[in-house]
């Protein structure tokens, strides 16, 4: 057997005897994430816009991520629609920023990997490296949606006539908790994997002007600060469309 | 500091102060250049050629496009100086760029009997990245005010630590990659968990849930490893190697999952202090079992937060592996797999601290939490 298959078959062992029946959905909305990112390559290579069909996929993701895990109706549904409203927001904002930055497809540090293969294949990268940037922030802004719309669901569940001024300050309280801990499950989780790169550049000796100006390095930094951008706006964002719900069952159960 | 925290609304003039911050980095980054010892260059003027179509033999069609740039020299003793460069882009873009006028560009001088000529090496990017830095650190400080400004200074203070230890690793030839950054991810964690909470008891508790986490991973995926022989893992596929794959990739994973099993950690063990604060009488068995469902509805999401980051990086290899012929499976071979044996090991990292901490906590867990 490969070390994929062993190590995923440990991951799902793990996950049914630590979260039951939840983890088992969780490790199949795992396995159908993968399945749509791939997809969503294949799709890009028969040149499909790289756009759309990262806006469509990217949806898909966050309804997967978001209604498989467990969690109430009313939590699950305010995330959703949270976090789809931060994705578009996201897609307007990456877009010029990635046309401005230049940082599309390889730079040079690439050309070792890139021996043999032809790179006029006709695709625009500038498109291919924002869908890149907007699907690497895909898991941050459904964490972070669910996260706190979850907190909040729970204060409205103790405390009913809480105040819908009260719930958005509420909101950003629960964001303040999370901020810390997701800055750095973000900052980790980019940097382990940029430690090869990082590693190329003190070898070589780049001066600090030739790395803050290196395409690679500045793709590779654009996508942090994007996905803490997201989370960002996750907070007040899913705190709005909270209180909006919330609002409007108030309005339902008053009549 | 202090009336930082105080003050619960954000009033007109910081946003304005930070407005204005944001417009003179902006203004200071696009005049920089005097700052930079390589010669860059303004285009002052573009003269486009015509367009040539190119067929691979991969029946890619693809259109390349000359350029010839005028522009002047910004900095450098030869400042001022008049320059005329060639440029080819293609409509694809992978590995060049169209120039427009006000473009900088980093260029290579050549001197020919007294006569000056260049080449284009690079854009000049350092705009664009300080203006999505002010953003992001700018609405942070603003939306989070002191938890911004924590969250910030442990990022920070993790970069510069990080920054050190690739220093470290490189005087050592990367022999000790692995050592120096297995105690770089004991530093940070410390670090980053007494920035967020202290020298608490709760804090100690979370620092050994996810240092014994992450180590009870590697550990898992080193007996995997030895098993399986590593089939179907392909260190040759790994990017920007220098130094041997084996224990940089390991270093790698190691602090890619460290973040999300401290974020995971964290979470549970402050809503258990929270439980055992609102019911004290409660048992070390229902801290336990409460911990565990905490733990298994955050889980799957963390672990796709990973995924995403590992993974999604692949994107414009892959599609480059698969516009040149090659198979749905060689391409995830050579281009994903190594991403997702990572996001494997590190999901494994998180479902085991969730046992942990709740262990821990119960364990642990003080019998009187002051309010």
């Amino acid at each position: 057997m490969s070390t994929i298959t062993v190590l995923g078959l440990i991951l799902l062992l793990l996950m049914v005897l630590v979260g039951g029946k939840a983890g088992a959905q969780s490790f199949l909305a795992l396995l159908l994430n993968f399945g749509l990112l791939f997809l969503a390559i294949v799709l890009v290579a028969f040149h499909f816009s790289p756009l759309i069909v990262t806006v469509v996929v990217g949806l898909m993701v966050l309804a997967l991520t978001i209604f498989m895990s467990s969690g109430d109706d009313l939590s699950s549904t305010v995330a959703f629609i949270a976090s789809a409203i931060v994705l578009v927001v996201l897609v307007l904002l990456i877009v010029p920023v990635e046309q401005w930055a230049m940082v599309q497809g390889f730079g040079p540090e690439d050309s070792e990997d890139l021996e043999g293969l032809s790179v006029l294949v006709g695709i625009n990268f500038v498109k291919v490296t924002t869908a890149t940037a907007i699907l690497s922030t895909l898991g941050a802004i459904a964490e972070a949606a669910m996260a706190i719309s979850a907190g909040l669901s729970e204060i409205l569940e103790q405390h009913p006539q809480v105040g819908l001024k009260a719930l958005f300050g509420d909101g950003i309280s629960v964001g303040k908790q999370i901020i810390g801990t997701t800055f750095n499950t973000l900052f980790f989780g980019f940097f382990g994997g940029f430690l090869a790169l990082f590693i190329w550049f003190t070898g070589v000796h780049y001066s600090f002007g030739e790395i803050f100006n290196d395409k690679i390095f500045v793709s590779e930094i654009l996508m942090i600060l994007f996905a803490m951008l997201s989370v960002l706006l996750t907070v007040p964002i899913t705190t709005w469309v909270m209180t909006r719900a919330a609002a409007n069952r108030r309005k339902r159960t008053a009549k | 500091m202090q009336s930082f925290k105080k003050t619960t609304t954000v009033t007109w003039w910081v946003w304005l102060a930070v407005l204005i911050v944001g417009g003179l980095l902006l203004w200071g980054t696009a005049h920089d250049a005097i700052l930079y010892h390589d010669p860059i260059m303004r285009v002052t003027a573009v003269q486009q050629h015509q367009t040539t179509k190119e067929t691979d033999d991969f029946q890619n069609v693809d259109y390349q496009t000359q350029q010839t740039l005028t522009g002047q020299l910004l900095n450098t003793k030869n400042r001022g100086h008049q320059l005329k460069v060639t440029n080819t882009y293609s409509a694809s873009g992978a590995m060049d760029q169209r120039y427009h006028v006000g473009s900088q560009l980093f260029v290579v001088l050549h001197r020919h009997a007294g006569h000056l000529s260049a080449t284009v090496k690079d854009r000049k990017r350092d705009t664009p990245l300080v203006f999505m830095l002010w953003l992001v650190v700018g609405l942070l400080l603003l939306l989070m005010q002191f938890s911004g400004l924590m969250a910030f200074l442990s990022v920070a203070a993790n970069g510069v630590l990080f920054f050190l230890a690739i220093l470290l690793n490189g005087s050592t030839q990367g022999a000790q990659v692995l050592w120096i950054f297995g105690s770089l991810a004991v530093a940070f964690a410390a670090l980053t968990l007494w920035l967020v909470l202290g020298r608490t008891r709760q804090m100690l508790i979370t620092l050994a849930t996810t240092l014994g986490g992450t180590l009870c991973a590697i550990l898992v995926a080193l007996l995997v490893f030895h098993v399986t022989h590593e089939k179907g893992m392909f260190y040759e596929s790994m990017q920007y190697v220098t130094q041997l794959p084996r224990p940089l990739f390991l270093a790698e994973t190691l602090l890619g999952s460290l973040g999300a099993v401290m974020d995971e950690s964290t979470d549970i063990i402050s809503s258990l202090f929270a439980l055992k604060r609102e019911r004290p009488e409660i048992t070390p068995q229902q801290i336990f079992k409460s911990g565990r469902q905490i733990g298994s509805t955050i889980m799957g999401p963390l672990i796709n937060v990973l995924f995403f980051i590992f993974v999604a990086d692949t994107f414009p290899m892959a599609l480059l592996y698969l516009k040149n012929g090659n198979s749905w499976g060689y391409t995830f071979s050579m281009n994903m797999s190594m991403g997702v044996v990572q996001s494997l090991i590190s999901g494994i990292g998180i479902v085991l601290a969730v046992p942990l901490a709740s262990y821990l906590a119960s364990r642990w867990l003080p019998k009187e939490v002051a309010a």
